[in-house]
C-alpha cells in the first residue's frame, strides 16, 4: 500500500509533493507504526529495513532501521554530497540505504520545529572520524529536500581550499582569488538539485560581468547561474552573487533556505595553495570561502545552517582531533557561536545488528564465517562499531 | 709366539706413536686454548695418550679452588660456602658480556665440566692391556653389555626361584619408568667416554628394555636408573595467579607480556563488553592497522570470550607491531586467571603464552646488514 501511493507522489510536481505528505503523515504514521511493530515478531531477518522512505516520518522506532532512496531522488537530490564509499556501495547494491540514527531524529526534530522569523540557527554536526557526520548531513538534506527547502548543499569545504590548480586573480576585488573550476563544478550541481526554484527567483540588482555582458535587474537566478557555467572566468562571482541574493530574499517567505556545509572547519583553517611569489594563501583571500562565510553568519532568517566538522579532509590538523573548538580554531568558534552542537558516535548494539544483517542481506559478506556468531563478534571487535572501519572490513570478506 | 706377541706389541706402538704425532700438532693448539666438552668433537675415545696429564688436571683443580676462594674474597663472601651459582653470577657481573652466544661468554668452571673425560692409560709397564675385553676396541661398551646381561640372569634365577616357591605372583617389582626417558647415544658416550655406533646405542638399549619388561626387575632398579633422564615438565614451571576482586566486585587480572623492546602490562576486567583502552585511547585510535587489532583479538577469540571482558593496559616502546604482540603476550597471561587448566595447555600449545625471542640481529662489519653483503663488483 505504501509503495504504490509513494509512486504516486513522486510523479506529481514537486511542489505539490510537500503538503500532500503533510496532509496524510499522520495517517502514513501509524500505519507504519503498526506494520513496524509486527514486523520484527513475524519476520526477524527484516528488522533492520524499513519502508518508511520519507525523512519526515521517521521517528524513533525507526532507530536503527535502514530506509532506502529511489535512485532517480538521489540523482536529483544528491548531485554531489554523498561520500565516495557510499556512491561506489549504491551502485554495487543498486539501491541507497540510509541508516535512521539518533542525531539525525535528534536534528530532523529541530529543523521540524524551526521558527522562521528567527535568525538561522547554526547546527554543528561534530565526532570521532568515520562514525557517520557525513551520512547524517546527507539525512538532513532529504527531508529538506522532500520538504521542499532551497539546499544550498556544499559537499566538502577542504575542497575549495587544497589542490587548486587555476588560481586567478580577482576581477571583482584585486585582492582576492578565483577558483574557477571547483566553482563551476559546484554551480553545476547546484543547478541540477535546485532547478525550479532558480526559474522563480528574481535578482533584486544588476549585474556587469563585463563590458558586454550583464544581467539585469529581474531575471531568473538560473541566468546567473547560466552565466556561471558558460563564462567560467566569470564563475566565482556567479557563485558570491548567488550566495548574496538567496541570502536576501529568504527573510522574505517565499522559500526555505537550508545551508548545508560538510567540513566547515575549512574556512578558518590554513590551505595549501600558494601565490606566485611562494607565500601561502590565506582562506580570507578565496573568493569563494569569503562568501561563504557571510553565508553561515546568522544575520538572516527564514531557514537553517547544518554544517559538519571534518577531519579526514582537513589540513595541519592531527589525527585524534575531532572536538569544534580543536578543529574551528579560535575565530571558527568564534564566529560560529552560538550553535547546537550534535554529536554523532559509533553505532550502538542495535545499530551494530541492523548493519551487519543489511550486508548479510544484501550478500556482502561472502565469507562463510562471515554468517556464524563468532563472525559477528569478530566483526564487532575489530571494527569497534565503528561504521567507517565496519564498512571498509566488510569489504574485504 | 712370542715373536708374534712382540710383533703385536710393536704395531701397538707404533700405532701408538702415531697417534702421539697426530695427536701432537693438535695437542700444541689444544694445550693453549682450554673449550668445553661440548664445542671440542666428540674425542671422547681420546684414543691413546692422554693430552691432559693427571698433574696437569690436578693442578687446574687446585687452581680453581684458590680462585675461587679469591673470588669470594672480592664479592665480599663466605669462601667456604661459595657455590657454583655465586661463582656463575660474579663472574657474570665482573665481566659482563653482550655476546649473544652463551656459550662464547666468559665462564669459570670446574675443571672436570671444561676438559673433556679422558681415560687412563689402559696398559701397565708391560704393556699388557688391564681390561680383558681390550681388544675389542670398545672395552667398556662391551663389559656394560656384559654386565646388563649377566643382571639379566640373574633376575631370570630369582624368578624361578620364586616360581618354585609358588611366591611369584605377589612379588612382582616393576620399576616406575613414568617421566624419565632412556639416555642419549651422546649421553651414553659420555658416560662410558667411548665412542658408540648407532647400533651398538640400539643394541644397549634393547638390552635394558628387556630387562625392564622382567615382573621382578625392581632389584636392580637403582642400576637401571643410572641409564634413564629425567623429564622436566613444561607446566609445573608456570605459575597461575588467582583472581583478585575490586571495590565494585568485579573481578580483574593483570599480566605482562613483551615483544622486541615493547613491555606491555594489561587488567583485563571481568563483566565487560569487549571494550579496550591501550595507554588511555581508545584501542581504535591507537591501532588505526587492522592486523595489530587482530593481534589484540586473538587470545580473547580463542577463549571464545570477545564480549565479555574489558581490558585496560600501558605498553611502551618499540614500534607498532611489537607493541601489538606485547598486548597480546599480556592478555594471554592476564586471561590464565580466568579460565581452567586445560585450556591454558591449549593456549600454551596454541603459541600465546610463550615469549617470542626473535630480536633484531646486530649487524656484522663487512656486511651492509645482518646478513645483506656489500654489493658484489667484479672488479
Amino acid at each position: 500500500m505504501l509503495r504504490s501511493v509513494k509512486g504516486v507522489i513522486c510523479q506529481g510536481p514537486k511542489l505539490d509533493s510537500g503538503y500532500f505528505l503533510h496532509a496524510s503523515a499522520r495517517a502514513w504514521l501509524s500505519a507504519a507504526v503498526n506494520q513496524d511493530v509486527q514486523i520484527p515478531a513475524e519476520k526477524p531477518r527484516k528488522v533492520f529495513r524499513t519502508n518508511e522512505s520519507n525523512p519526515a516520518n521517521h521517528a524513533e522506532q525507526h532507530e536503527g532501521q535502514h530506509y532506502s532512496i529511489p535512485l532517480q531522488e538521489v540523482n536529483v537530490v544528491f548531485p554531489h554530497g554523498l561520500p565516495y564509499r557510499f556512491q561506489m556501495q549504491m551502485k554495487t547494491f543498486n539501491e541507497s540505504c540510509l541508516m535512521v540514527r539518533k542525531p539525525a531524529l535528534e536534528l530532523l526534530g529541530y529543523l521540524k520545529n524551526t521558527n522562521f522569523a528567527h535568525p538561522a540557527i547554526r547546527y554543528v554536526i561534530y565526532g570521532e572520524k568515520g562514525t557517520g557526520k557525513t551520512m547524517t548531513l546527507c539525512h538532513a538534506v532529504h527531508y529538506c529536500a522532500k520538504q521542499d527547502w532551497l539546499v544550498l548543499h556544499i559537499p566538502d569545504a577542504h575542497l575549495w581550499v587544497k589542490n587548486c590548480r587555476e588560481l586567478m586573480q580577482s576581477s571583482y576585488n584585486k585582492e582576492r582569488f578565483d577558483q574557477p573550476l571547483e566553482a563551476s563544478i559546484w554551480l553545476k550541481n547546484f543547478k541540477t538539485s535546485n532547478d525550479h526554484f532558480l526559474k522563480e527567483i528574481k535578482t533584486q540588482q544588476t549585474y556587469m560581468w563585463s563590458k558586454r555582458e550583464s544581467t539585469e535587474k529581474g531575471r531568473p537566478l538560473g541566468e546567473v547561474v547560466e552565466q556561471g557555467l558558460t563564462r567560467v572566468k566569470n564563475a566565482s562571482d556567479a557563485v558570491g552573487v548567488v550566495l548574496k541574493e538567496l541570502k536576501k530574499q529568504c527573510p522574505l517567505g517565499s522559500f526555505r533556505l537550508l545551508v548545508a556545509v560538510d567540513g566547515i572547519n575549512a574556512l578558518w583553517g590554513r590551505t595549501t595553495l600558494r601565490k606566485k611569489d611562494k607565500s601561502a594563501v590565506s582562506p580570507e583571500e578565496l573568493t569563494l570561502v569569503h562568501n561563504l562565510r557571510k553565508m553561515v553568519g546568522n544575520d538572516w532568517n527564514g531557514g537553517a545552517i547544518v554544517t559538519t566538522l571534518s577531519q579526514t579532509g582537513s589540513l595541519f590538523k592531527p589525527r585524534s582531533a575531532y572536538l569544534p573548538h580543536e578543529l574551528l580554531g579560535k575565530e571558527g568558534f568564534d564566529t560560529l557561536d552560538p550553535f547546537i552542537p550534535i554529536q554523532v558516535s559509533n553505532y550502538s548494539q542495535r545499530e551494530f545488528e541492523s548493519c551487519y544483517q543489511y550486508y548479510l542481506d544484501r550478500k556482502w559478506l561472502q565469507h562463510e564465517r562471515a554468517s556464524t556468531e563468532e563472525g559477528r563478534k569478530e566483526l564487532l571487535f575489530l571494527s569497534n562499531s565503528n561504521p567507517w572501519q565496519l564498512e571498509r572490513i566488510s569489504a574485504y570478506l | 709366539m712370542a715373536a708374534a706377541i712382540r710383533r703385536v706389541l710393536r704395531a701397538s706402538r707404533a700405532w701408538s706413536a702415531a697417534l702421539r704425532a697426530r695427536a701432537a700438532p693438535g695437542a700444541q693448539t689444544l694445550r693453549l686454548i682450554y673449550t668445553t666438552t661440548a664445542v671440542q668433537k666428540r674425542n671422547v675415545a681420546a684414543s691413546g695418550p692422554e693430552k691432559y696429564t693427571e698433574a696437569f688436571i690436578k693442578k687446574q683443580i687446585e687452581e680453581f679452588n684458590l680462585g675461587k676462594r679469591h673470588l669470594a674474597n672480592m664479592m665480599g663472601e663466605d669462601p667456604e660456602t661459595f657455590t657454583q651459582e655465586d661463582i656463575d653470577k660474579a663472574i657474570a657481573y665482573l665481566f659482563p658480556s653482550g655476546l649473544f652466544e652463551k656459550r662464547a661468554r666468559p665462564i669459570m668452571k670446574h675443571p672436570t665440566e671444561i676438559f673433556p673425560k679422558q681415560r687412563a692409560i689402559q696398559w701397565g709397564e708391560d704393556h699388557r692391556p688391564f681390561h680383558f675385553l681390550f681388544y675389542t676396541g670398545k672395552q667398556s661398551f662391551y663389559s656394560l653389555m656384559h654386565e646388563v646381561c649377566g643382571k639379566l640372569l640373574d633376575i631370570q634365577k630369582y624368578q624361578d626361584r620364586l616360581r618354585a616357591q609358588g611366591l611369584l605372583a605377589e612379588n612382582r617389582k616393576l620399576i616406575n619408568l613414568t617421566g624419565s626417558r632412556w639416555l642419549s647415544k651422546e649421553e651414553l658416550e659420555e658416560m662410558l667416554v667411548e665412542k658408540l655406533s648407532d647400533h651398538n646405542y640400539s643394541m644397549c638399549i634393547q638390552l635394558l628394555e628387556r630387562l625392564v619388561t622382567l615382573p621382578c626387575c625392581g632389584i636392580e632398579e637403582e642400576y637401571v636408573l643410572k641409564f634413564r633422564k629425567e623429564l622436566a615438565i613444561q607446566l609445573k614451571k608456570m605459575v597461575i595467579e588467582p583472581l583478585q576482586y575490586d571495590e565494585q566486585g568485579v573481578a580483574f587480572s593483570t599480566g605482562e607480556g613483551k615483544r622486541k623492546t615493547s613491555r606491555a602490562t594489561s587488567v583485563v576486567y571481568d563483566n565487560g563488553s569487549g571494550k579496550i583502552i591501550v595507554n588511555g585511547v581508545d584501542y581504535l585510535c591507537y591501532f588505526p592497522v587492522i592486523q595489530d587489532r587482530e593481534q589484540l583479538m586473538f587470545p580473547f577469540q580463542f577463549l571464545d570470550r570477545l564480549g565479555i571482558h574489558d581490558m585496560v593496559c600501558t605498553v611502551s616502546g618499540g614500534g607498532r607491531s611489537s607493541q601489538a604482540g606485547a598486548i597480546r603476550l599480556a592478555s594471554a597471561r592476564a586471561l590464565c586467571s580466568f579460565i581452567t587448566e586445560k585450556e591454558v595447555e591449549f593456549m600454551r600449545q596454541a603459541g600465546l603464552l610463550t615469549v617470542d625471542p626473535r630480536v633484531k640481529e646486530r649487524k656484522k662489519p663487512g656486511q651492509e646488514g645482518a646478513r645483506r653483503k656489500f654489493t658484489w663488483k667484479k672488479r
